[in-house]
C-alpha cells in the first residue's frame, strides 16, 4: 500500500522562511497506527527523498490529530533568488509513493 | 469612555467573571471577508473583533518595498466592514501586522484607508497605533552585546548586513498591545506583531488565563481554517475561566476536535508549543471535546513564562531589479538537452551584454515540467512539454530587461547538437515575452533579539477621530 492510499491529507508549507513542514494526516486512529507501526516514515527515508543529511530531518508524532509532522530545513530561504516555492506549498508530492 | 475602557472597568476586581466572546474576522485582512458569516458573528454580540493582516509567508518583497500584498480597494472594503461592525456594537477592534508586512509604510497606508473610511462614514472613535519598526541602533547595540541569534540556521547578523535592511520590524507581543489597550481606545492597529497578541492581549488584561488565551488566539487568527471543511469565514471563540469554545459563523463549517487539534500543525514546526516574546504555551495536555454538532470545547494549555524576553526580528534588503522571460518548448531533443543549452546560451548572452561593462547581474531559470517546482527525482520520465521561466536580477530595470531580451533572441535561435528544428527553439504565448517585475528583495534579518530588562521597543500613540 502507498502512503497516498491511506492518508487523508499530505501537505507541505513553510514553518517560517527557513523550514518546510510536511503534515501527514489520517482519517482514523487505525490508519495512523498502521503507518506508525509500519515504521516506513523514518528520518533516513525522508532524508533520502529530500536529499538532506539525516540529522536535519525531524519527525513528530501527533496522535491527538492522528497526524505525523516532518520538519526539514529549506535549501534556499523563502523568497531568496533561486527559490522554487515561496510558500513551500508544493513540496509534499514525493511522499505519495512511500510504500507502507 | 471608549470600548477598551468600558471592558477594563467592567472586569475590574472581577477577573474572568463572565464568558468573553471574540470574533476572528479574517486570517488575512484585505482578501475579502465573507459578509454572511461576519454578520452572523456580530449577531452573537461579541466583546472584541480581531483581524490578522499580515505574515512573513508572503516573502520578502512586501517588507522590503513597503508595498501591500492586497489590493487597495479590497483592503479598504474589509477595513470598512470590521470598523463599522465594531463601532455599531461599541466594542474594540484589534488589527495586527498592518498592511501585509507591518513596517511603517504599511501602517501608514492602512491609516490612510482608516482616515478615508472614518470621513466617509462620519465615525468618531479613539484609535491607538503601535509601530513595529525597530531602530537599527538598538540592534547594533544588541549585536555588540551578543544578544542576537539567527533563527533556524540564519547566519549571524553583522552591522554591515543590517545597514542594507530597508525595513526592520519586530514581532511585538501581548505586552505591547496591552499598553495600547490600557489607553481607553476603540481601535488598535499595530505594525508587525505576533498574531496571537491580537486576540489574547485584552482577555489576559481582564483576568483570563494566558495559556488558554494564547491557545485560542493561535487558532482563531486563521478564522475558520480550523474547521471541517476549513475556510476563511469569521469564527467565534467564547473564552471561560478554564476553557474556550469555538464555533464557525458559517453554518457549513464545523469546528470539530480533530480539525481544531490538527490546526496546531499548520505552518508550525512544533504542534505542542506556541512561542511568544514573554514565554511559551505547552499544549501537551490540551484536550478537545465536541459539543453539539459543530462546536468544540478546548482546555489544558499551560503557560510557561520566559526568564528573558525576546523579539523575533524580520528585515529585507534590496537585491536589484527583476525581469523575466516566459516561453515553452515541445521539441524532445531540446527538452533532453535543455540544461546544457541554457548554460551555453547564458555564456553567449554574457559575452554580448558584458562586452563593454561588468557582469553585474544574476541569471537563472525555472524549468516547469522538469524541476521548476521541486528538485529533480531519480527515474523521472521526460515531459512532453516544458515551460521556461528565465529570471534576471540586475542593478537597474533597463539592465535586467536587456539581459532577458538578449537571452530570448539567442535561446530562440541557438544551434545545439542534433537540432532538427531550425525555425526556433521556443514558443511564446504572446509578445513581448519579457516582463519587468520591479524591485527584488531577500530577507536578510530573521533573528531573535534578547531584550534588556525594562526595554520598551514599541510605543503606542493615540489618534482621535472627531
Amino acid at each position: 500500500m502507498l502512503l497516498m492510499d491511506i492518508a487523508k491529507v499530505i501537505r507541505s508549507k513553510n514553518a517560517g522562511p527557513r523550514c518546510t513542514t510536511l503534515d501527514i494526516m489520517f482519517a482514523s486512529m487505525q490508519d495512523y497506527d498502521t503507518v506508525v507501526n509500519a515504521k516506513q516514515i523514518t528520518e533516513s527515508r525522508i532524508a533520502l527523498l529530500y536529499d538532506l543529511p539525516v540529522e536535519q530531518v525531524k519527525i513528530i508524532n501527533y496522535p491527538v490529530a492522528m497526524a505525523l509532522k516532518v520538519v526539514l530545513p529549506r535549501k534556499i530561504m523563502a523568497g531568496d533568488p533561486g527559490d522554487k516555492d515561496v510558500y513551500g506549498a508544493q513540496q509534499h508530492a514525493r511522499l505519495f509513493r512511500i510504500e507502507i | 469612555m471608549s470600548a477598551t475602557g468600558l471592558l477594563i472597568k467592567e472586569f475590574a476586581g472581577k477577573k474572568a467573571y463572565r464568558p468573553f466572546k471574540i470574533l476572528g474576522a479574517s486570517g488575512q485582512l484585505g482578501y475579502g471577508i465573507p459578509t454572511p458569516a461576519f454578520e452572523a458573528g456580530l449577531a452573537n454580540e461579541p466583546d472584541l473583533i480581531g483581524c490578522d493582516m499580515g505574515s512573513i509567508d508572503i516573502g520578502p518583497y512586501y517588507l522590503g518595498s513597503g508595498q501591500l500584498a492586497t489590493a487597495r480597494q479590497s483592503t479598504k472594503r474589509d477595513l470598512k466592514k470590521v470598523l463599522l461592525g465594531a463601532r455599531r456594537l461599541n466594542i474594540p477592534l484589534v488589527i495586527g501586522t498592518a498592511g501585509s508586512a507591518g513596517a511603517r509604510p504599511h501602517l501608514d497606508t492602512t491609516l490612510e484607508l482608516i482616515r478615508e473610511i472614518a470621513a466617509e462614514n462620519k465615525l468618531r472613535f479613539r484609535l491607538a497605533i503601535i509601530a513595529g519598526d525597530i531602530p537599527k541602533d538598538v540592534v547594533v547595540k544588541a549585536i555588540e552585546q551578543n544578544r542576537v541569534v539567527g533563527v533556524d540556521g540564519m547566519p549571524d547578523l553583522t552591522c554591515e548586513e543590517l545597514s542594507h535592511t530597508t525595513h526592520l520590524v519586530g514581532q511585538m507581543g501581548m505586552t505591547s498591545f496591552q499598553e495600547a489597550l490600557a489607553l481607553d481606545v476603540d481601535v488598535l492597529i499595530s505594525g508587525r506583531a505576533c498574531d496571537t497578541a491580537i486576540f489574547s492581549a485584552l482577555p489576559v488584561m481582564l483576568g483570563f488565563p494566558i495559556g488558554l488565551s494564547v491557545h485560542m488566539a493561535k487558532i482563531i487568527e486563521c478564522a475558520s481554517l480550523c474547521c471541517t471543511p476549513g475556510g476563511r469565514d469569521t469564527i467565534l471563540a467564547t473564552l471561560h475561566a478554564d476553557h474556550f469554545m469555538l464555533e464557525s459563523m458559517a453554518p457549513q463549517r464545523k469546528a470539530l476536535p480533530l480539525s481544531v487539534a490538527a490546526h496546531s500543525l499548520y505552518e508550525q514546526n512544533d504542534p505542542y508549543t506556541i512561542i511568544e516574546p514573554e514565554g511559551r504555551v505547552d499544549l501537551q495536555h490540551a484536550s478537545y471535546t465536541q459539543v453539539g454538532e459543530r462546536s468544540t470545547k478546548i482546555s489544558g494549555a499551560q503557560w510557561i513564562s520566559a526568564a528573558k524576553h525576546t523579539i523575533k526580528m524580520e528585515g529585507a534588503r534590496k537585491l536589484g531589479e527583476r525581469a523575466m522571460l516566459l516561453c515553452g518548448a515541445a521539441d524532445p531533443r531540446f527538452i533532453a538537452q535543455h540544461k546544457q543549452i541554457l548554460a551555453d546560451v547564458s555564456v553567449v548572452v554574457r559575452d554580448l551584454v558584458c562586452e563593454d561593462t561588468l557582469e553585474d547581474y544574476t541569471l537563472f531559470w525555472h524549468v516547469y515540467g522538469v524541476d521548476g517546482v521541486t528538485d529533480l527525482q531519480a527515474d523521472q520520465p521526460p515531459p512532453a512539454e516544458i515551460c521556461l521561466l528565465i529570471e534576471c536580477i540586475a542593478p537597474t530595470r533597463e539592465r535586467a530587461s536587456e539581459v532577458v531580451k538578449t537571452m530570448k533572441q539567442y535561446l530562440l535561435h541557438f544551434g545545439y547538437a542534433g537540432r532538427l528544428s531550425t525555425g526556433g527553439n521556443v514558443a511564446f504565448p504572446f509578445t513581448p515575452p519579457e516582463v519587468s517585475l520591479g524591485e527584488a528583495y531577500k530577507f536578510n534579518v530573521y533573528h531573535i533579539m534578547e531584550t534588556l530588562d525594562g526595554e520598551r521597543l514599541f510605543t503606542p500613540e493615540v489618534i482621535e477621530f472627531q
